[in-house]
This record gives structure tokens, sequence and C-alpha cells, in this order.
């Protein structure tokens, strides 16, 4: 039998029963369907996270005051020793390791923000001109804090976006003064719109000269340091220096954490890769479901078709056509199935972007790869019951019933 | 042509032994128009159904065009029914989904031919047996007549040995009966062979060759 003539046999029996075949087809489809609206909910959340950190900066590590690990030995508080601060001099030693480009101390405290009669509490951000380039921001208008020796500050600062529009309206901020706590700062730059990254809204903060805030605050100590390492290959060697540099002032102690963005990135890739997978997996139950519902309604069709079977094999059919013919059946059931799964899936993928445009929803390549594979192959598997069932069919029985 | 000798074939039903052929030794030559009568239960189903190689027997030999096809695998079978036999069934068993023309040309399709050598000779088959205008009917939409018609021009699509056709008119009225029937005189005229099995005696008298079995044996043979 040419291969043409059996799909063309197997297009025949489908058209021939369309009820039958459009449920297959739909329970085909939402198999594949579900796989892929699920994948994409879940790469999407994973890419989500990616750029969310991507955005903090790149190549990032960040050093904060403080270990936690697990030891044997008694909690700081317990025989009262608190860890050490992180000061700005701390900051200003990790100048000595090559594997860094460049570093931003950071101090973030609330205050109240006054410009002529309004007044609005915002976090403030102590910091040197470097956050800028570390953290990629940009700005609307102006220019970020100028650079020098951060143990010196000018009375300037550079807001944020919706800080700008709340206390000057349309206004020009620009060159205007604001009062913070009991300082006066001339604002200088105002930041460009970047939204929420991470929980911190860049809109709504007010950054000041590291040495400003530190008199604000009345405070030595950092919040934290935000470290660039000069390459990604950089980043484990820039976090060893770190360590070394830290401990070294802190009389051998090593009471710092130093957590690098890849680390933290991997360990939420990982997470949420786990997460999509076994949501699909389930997805992909409905599949299986899908394929035995394939191998039901052939076993009905072999019951049906008997009359039909015997006189193939009367006219000429080994076992082999016969068992082909199912499987072309099966296939192109699968086939449709994949293929109208794939489409209501895209539909669904869109959907989600239409409703999120902030999630990249996006179906990962295995998925699109495997949900359709999975269909043809249950399919397949399902049907070998049935059509074997139909080829060792006795044509003289088979013909001999009305 | 074909040649059985000593067939005999035993069924189990419900635990019994029923022997449906005992040693039947029988003969059949190219062009011969042979009848098979006999009561239901006389075996001459299973006869016919031996000779279309849809069943075998449990002993004896069976020769087709002088070929030992008693010990052929299914297969082999399957391909020996498609290039040398034709069957016409009393329910004509049409594949309802298919229009005339395509279940003429199935044994075709089975055998692999290709399209472009298949539309000439169904172009022929339609002519022949007056299906020209009917040819994009399906069965639900053809009388009965047509139907056998149709079956017959199925079974003479791969130009086969003998046509064997079980009770052909066994359910059509008697009028368009003797018309199949006719249409299966004019192969046996072109020189095909036929072997027609029926209980009725009027068509089995129309046969060149008329064998009368009963219980499993063949009782007699006349000729003429």
């Amino acid at each position: 039998m040419r291969l043409a003539d059996l799909f063309d046999f197997a297009w025949q029996v489908l058209r021939s029963s369309i009820s039958r075949t459009l449920l297959i087809l739909l329970a085909m489809g939402i198999g594949v369907a579900a796989v892929v609206v699920v994948t994409s909910l879940g790469e999407g959340a994973r890419l989500y996270v990616a750029n969310q950190f991507g955005s903090l900066g790149t190549n990032l590590i960040i050093v904060l005051p403080g270990r936690s690990e697990t030891s044997g030995g008694m909690p700081g508080v317990l025989i009262g020793k608190t860890p050490r601060n992180l000061t700005l001099e701390d900051a200003l030693a990790l100048k000595r390791s090559h594997a860094i480009r460049r570093f931003a101390p950071l101090i973030i405290g609330a205050g109240d923000v006054r410009a002529g009669a309004l007044s609005r509490e915002t976090p403030v951000l102590g910091s040197t001109a470097e956050l800028m380039d570390i953290r990629h921001m940009e700005m609307a208008q102006g220019s970020f804090l100028p650079p020098g020796d951060p143990r010196h500050s000018q009375p300037v600062c550079v807001i944020g976006a919706k800080v700008a529009n709340e206390l000057f309206g349309s206004r020009p901020a620009l060159g205007e003064w604001v009062r913070i706590g009991d300082r006066r700062f001339r604002v200088i730059g105002i930041l460009a719109a970047q939204g929420q990254s991470l929980g911190f809204n860049t809109d709504e903060i007010v950054i000041v000269p590291l040495a400003a805030a530190q008199a604000l605050f009345n405070t030595e100590s950092l919040f934290r340091i935000l470290v660039e390492a000069k390459s990604r290959e950089q980043i484990a060697a820039a976090k060893a220096d770190v360590e070394e540099i830290v401990r070294l002032r802190h009389e051998g102690e090593r009471d710092v954490t130093v957590i690098t963005q890849d680390a933290v990135l991997a360990t939420f890739d990982r997470i949420l890769r786990a997460l999509t997978l076994t949501v699909a997996s389930i997805a992909a139950i409905s599949l299986a479901v899908a394929g035995i519902l394939i191998m039901n309604v052939m076993l009905i069709a072999v019951t049906q078709r008997r009359r039909e079977i015997g006189l193939l094999k009367a006219l000429g059919a080994t076992g082999r056509q016969i068992q082909l013919a199912f499987f072309t059946e099966a296939l192109l059931l699968a086939l449709g199935g994949a293929v109208a799964g794939l489409a209501v899936g895209e539909l669904g993928r869109s959907f989600a972007v239409q409703m999120y445009p902030a999630i990249p929803f996006q179906a990962p390549w295995w998925a699109l790869a495997a949900a359709p594979a999975t269909a043809l192959l249950t399919a397949v598997l399902f049907t070998v019951a049935p059509a074997r069932r139909a080829a060792r069919l006795d044509p003289v029985q088979a013909l001999s019933r009305r | 042509m074909i040649r059985l000798s000593g067939i005999a074939r035993t069924f189990l039903v419900g635990g019994e032994e029923v022997h449906a052929l005992r040693a039947v030794d029988l003969g059949i030559a190219h062009g011969e128009y042979l009848s098979i009568m006999g009561p239901s239960g006389s075996g001459k189903s299973t006869l016919l159904n031996i000779i279309g190689l849809l069943d075998r027997p449990d002993t004896g030999t069976y020769e087709l065009d002088a070929k030992n096809v008693t010990a052929l695998s299914d297969d082999e079978l399957a391909r020996v029914r498609r290039e040398k036999i034709g069957f016409v069934f009393q329910f004509f068993h049409l594949v309802p989904r298919l229009t005339a023309a395509q279940n003429i040309e199935l044994p075709m399709v089975l055998a692999g031919i290709d399209p472009a050598a298949r539309r000439p000779r169904l172009a022929r088959l339609l002519a022949e047996y007056g299906l020209e205008e009917r040819a994009g009917h399906r069965p639900d939409q053809l009388s009965g007549g047509q139907c056998q018609r149709v079956a017959i021009a199925r079974a003479m699509s791969m130009g086969p040995t003998v046509i064997l056709a079980d009770e052909p008119t066994g359910n059509l009225d008697r009028h368009t009966g003797q018309e199949v029937l006719g249409v299966l005189e004019r192969v046996h005229h072109n020189g095909g062979t036929v072997v027609v099995v029926t209980h009725d005696p009027e068509i089995g008298a129309r046969s060149q060759r008329r064998l009368r079995m009963l219980d499993g044996a063949v009782v007699a043979d006349e000729k003429g």
C-alpha cells in the first residue's frame, strides 16, 4: 500500500466520523495546550526573575555586614558580641583588588523630604557616583552625584521621578532646594522612571552623597557595599578578594556575608525550572489520558469495523497493512491534536502576555518539542494493542456476521 | 488449476467437534463455471473459504495454479488472495464511507498500484459493469443490484484467477438476482473461472458443473 493511499484511507475514516475525530482532537489539543501554557507561565516567571536580577546590575557582588552561618559556637547575641560594622574605610580598601571594576557603598534610611510646603516620607539612599553605573540607572534630567572623595560631600541630591512629580508637580525640579531632616540639598538630577525592581522602586527614592547620609542618619556603618567585578569570569576572584580584604581589616574575623548575584540567580533559576518541569509533567498526564482515550476509541473501532477489517483481509490486506492503517489513523489524530494544541497554547500565552505585559511568557523550546512528541508517542503506543487485535482478526468470522 | 486433495476441516463448537469438511477431493479447471449446493451446515461455505484462502484446512493439500498454498504464511496468503482470488459476498461488504469507485479501487490500492496505473483500469471496470454514473455514490445511495455489481467489479479489479461468490443473490430480489447472475456469467463467458455457492437449485442449474454437498462431503458432481 502506498503511503499516500494509506493517509488517504485514514483520512476517509476520520472524515466519516467527524464527532469522534473532533472529540479526540479536543482531548489531545487540551493536553498539548496545557503543557504549552503551563511551561510558558513557568518559563515566564523564571525569565522575569532573571531580568529583575539582571536589572540590579551585571557581575554584581553584594557585601553585607554580619555573617549568617551555622556553627557550633554561641550566637553572638548571647556572648555579648555583635558583628563588626562595615565601614566606608572597608569599602575604600576594596580598591586593592584587581578583579573589581568599581564599587558603591550604600546607606539607607527614611527621611522626610520637603520642598516648600510639600513634604514626603521617602527612602533616602547615601552612595557615591559609581552607584549609577553599577545599578544601570538612567537620568531623565540633570546629572548623578558628582564623583570625588566619598568622605566629603556637597549638598546635592538626585530624586526619583515620582518624588519629583509629587514635590514639584509640573514645575521644574532641577536646581531647586529640598530639605531632608535638618539639611538642605540642591536637586541636580532626576532619575528616569524605571519602576519596580525586586521590591525596590527607584522612582520613589532620594539619593544623597554618602557623607551626607552618614551625617543625616548619624551612622558610620554601611548598609551594603555593591561591588561590580571586571567580568563574569572574575566574579569568583572578586568575591574571594572582598572576603580576604575585609577579613584582614576586621582582625581576621569573617564577619561579612558576600553574595554573588549569580549564585542567587542560579538558585532561583533552579527552583523555577524544577517548578516548571513539575507542573509540565502534571499537564503531561492529560496527554496520557488523551492517549488512553485514543486506545479506547480504537478498540471500539476494531469492534465496529470488524466486517471492514475482514473484508480488507479478504481483498488481500496483510496484517501489517491493517496495523499500519490503524497507526496512521492514530498518528493523524495526534498530529491534528498537537497542531490544535500548539495553536490554543499560543493563544493562551498571548492572552497571558496581554494580562501581564511585564512578564515575558514564553514556552521553552523543549516544551514546544516535547508536548507534540509526547502526543504522537502516546497515540502510537496506545494504538499498539488495538492494531494488533485488528490484525489478528479472523476474516471468516469477521465476515460471517451481518 | 485448483486441486484439493484430502481436505478436512473441523471446528470446535461448544466443546464438540463439528466436521465441516471430511476429506474433500476436488479439481477445478480454468474457465469453469461451478456451483456448490447443499443445505446449510453442509460445509459449502467452509469449502469456499478454504478455496479463497481465508481459512486453512486441518489436513490435506491445496494447489493453486500448480503451487502448494497449504503451508504459506498469513502474509503470503494475503498476497495470493490479492492476486488470484476475487470475492463476492451475500451482503456485498462494501466499505460504507467510500464511493463506488473507491470501493472498486480498494484491492488495487492495497496492492500498492500506482494511481496513474489505477485510473484507466478503474475507468474500464466502471464502464464494463455499467457503473459510470454511480461512480461517485456511496453504498447507501446505491440499489442492492448496483452494490453487488460494484462488488463484482471490485473482485475483478486485480484480474483474479477465480471468482468466489457466496450466495451472491441471497440478499436480492428475484429480478435483480437474475441480473447479477448474468453479470457473473458474463465473467465466465469472457474466460473467467466462477465458483458460486448457493442453496437455490434454480441458480445452481444454470452452471455447467454442479457440486452437491452433504455433511462435509461432496455427494454429487454433475456436469453439462
